[in-house]
């Protein structure tokens, strides 16, 4: 069965994911925080007995795991592939995640809210995850009753997502754009219209692989659509902004650019050792390869894939066993020369 | 100049905006400047930008003392969360804080949000009058041996059901009822 991200999409678009999540609180029990360890079992144990046949729903399957029971590093992993959010790897308290085999639909029970409703998917679909997760939603409340206020909306752990408990999120490639001088400024300013971005990898202030993060700054006072439409145009402008970009420096530059896209595959194809910095750097030079029309392989190339492939916690769990830096790089290698397509036959 | 949005007050901010390389220029007076939402400036026209507590944060000094020793002590009654714990994790502990909390910080949330009421999806359920009645064992007989505490709280939670469900006259009862208990409970103190 193939992951939400293993699903390729031939559209020439620099969008790569999109995620609606949707923070929902039980009004019978305190929020996770104060939850006893016993209480929090009892409330577990009432969520899984009402959800158990949230399958029906649209003909999924769900698997239920103890998340408190996984080890850290398969939580990692998860976090890696945008299942969990970074916030709970700590958390010790019991807590469970319902979740499909594509893991594209996932709900975190008693993670930093009662429930956590997300539903990822490759490409821009945000209007459809939030149908996806609306439908969970209601099936959701059938069975249980929310934490809701007439004058604050739906109430949870953070008063940074009270009201609407949506947050959209778009994942968008940036490579030409985020080279420019004014971009940072740019990232600032996107505060005015109610959206913020960060870079998804990278140190400090250095990114790799110029994946940028787009999602509504505000929770209240707007309907979902809103929310969810005003990402959507963000993301769409931002990618047509980086293809006015990418189109000009190909009239001008297309040898250049087509040197550097052959250069970055033949490391990433042929390389002994690569640091994350180093990986993501041509991985990135790639993916706008892939999407411009100017590399071509014997099988359609998921980036993005390989992006989430080559991060540590994955590459940990397929050598089984615990890596030292430069095992890392040379893991991270081998999976690239073993995960990347052969050039197709010109 | 008078201010473009009132076309009242004489406009004393100039608000310059750049989109896609197009440039308008605004003029505003403070009050309307205050309304609209600048995202992250709007604090600069919020009267209650706090510049003195910001001055005396980086001086060292201290923030009124009295006030702060007081709003330490406002504790959420179902949880237990005091005030000082909401201001130093930005996390409640429970529904009920937003209610206790509420004037604390309902001028902090409209800052975070740009806003401070709720607009979109409702939950389709949220249990009915006599179904609240069920679920907290019985009806208004046996109500007597209950701890009067809890028995505000009941009511409460049937007056906010009663206002969902626009029913007034319920309503006005259960708030009568809540008016009595707690004139009951000062009286017993």
């Amino acid at each position: 069965m193939l992951k939400w991200f293993e699903q390729t999409e031939q559209e020439n678009s620099n969008i790569v994911c999109s995620k609606i999540r949707l923070a929902r609180n039980l009004s019978e029990y305190v929020f996770p925080s104060k939850l006893s360890p016993e209480e929090s079992k009892e409330m577990l144990a009432r969520l899984k007995e009402g959800l158990r046949d949230l399958g029906d729903l649209d003909g999924r399957d769900y698997e239920t795991a103890g998340l408190d029971e996984l080890s850290e590093l398969d939580r990692r992993a998860l976090r890696e592939r945008r299942v969990l959010s970074s916030s709970i790897l700590e958390k010790k308290a019991p807590m469970s995640i319902l979740i499909t085999r594509e893991e594209d639909i996932s709900l975190v029970l008693n993670g930093m809210d009662h429930i956590r409703i997300q539903v990822l998917s490759s490409g821009l679909h945000l209007t459809e995850a939030w149908k996806t997760a609306d439908r969970i939603d209601d099936y959701v409340n059938a069975r249980f009753a929310y934490a809701f206020d007439e004058k604050y909306g739906y109430l949870t752990s953070f008063p940074t997502n009270v009201g609407t408990g949506l947050r959209a999120t778009a994942v968008v490639h940036l490579p030409s754009l985020s080279m420019g001088k004014k971009f940072p400024a740019m990232l600032n300013d996107m505060g005015r219209f109610g959206v913020c971005i960060r870079g998804v990898y990278g140190e400090g202030r250095e990114n790799y692989g110029a994946l940028y993060e787009i999602s509504n700054q505000k929770t209240m006072g707007r309907t979902e659509k809103e929310l969810t439409d005003l990402v959507n145009k963000v993301a769409l402008q931002l990618n047509d902004q980086e293809n006015q970009i990418r189109d000009m420096s190909l009239k001008s530059h297309r040898l250049e650019r087509e040197d550097e896209i052959y250069k970055s595959y033949g490391v990433l194809k042929y390389a002994r050792r690569l640091t994350m910095k180093d990986a993501m750097t041509f991985l990135s030079q790639l993916m706008a390869g892939v999407c411009d029309g100017l590399i071509r392989m014997e099988e359609p190339c998921p980036v993005f894939r390989l992006m989430l492939g080559i991060q540590t916690a994955n590459l940990q769990k397929l050598s089984e066993r615990p890596l030292d830096k430069t095992e890392l790089d040379m893991a991270r290698a081998a999976y690239l020369r073993s995960e990347l397509p052969e050039l197709a036959a010109v | 100049m008078l201010c473009e949005r009132c076309k009242i007050r004489e406009a004393n901010i100039q608000y310059t905006e750049v989109i896609n390389g197009v440039r308008t220029e605004h003029n505003f007076c403070a009050q309307c400047a205050k309304e609209l939402d600048f995202g992250q400036y709007s604090a600069i026209f919020d009267g209650e930008f706090p510049l003195a507590q910001l001055l005396s944060g980086l001086l060292g000094g201290e923030v009124p003392v009295q006030k702060k020793g007081r709003l330490q002590q406002v504790t959420c009654p179902t949880c237990g969360t005091t005030y000082e714990e909401f201001v130093n994790n930005s996390c409640f502990g429970c529904a009920d804080c937003y209610g206790v909390f509420d004037l604390l910080i309902h001028d902090n949330i409209r800052q975070l949000q740009g806003n401070d009421s709720h607009k979109g999806k409702r939950p389709a359920y949220q249990g009915t009058l006599d179904e609240l009645a069920e679920k907290e064992g019985g009806t208004e007989e046996d109500q007597g041996s209950r701890p009067p505490e809890e028995e505000i709280r009941l009511w409460e939670r049937r007056l906010k059901e009663a206002l969902r469900l626009e029913e007034y006259e319920t309503a006005a009862l259960c708030r009568d009822k809540i008016k009595e208990l707690k004139e009951g409970k000062e009286a017993d103190a």
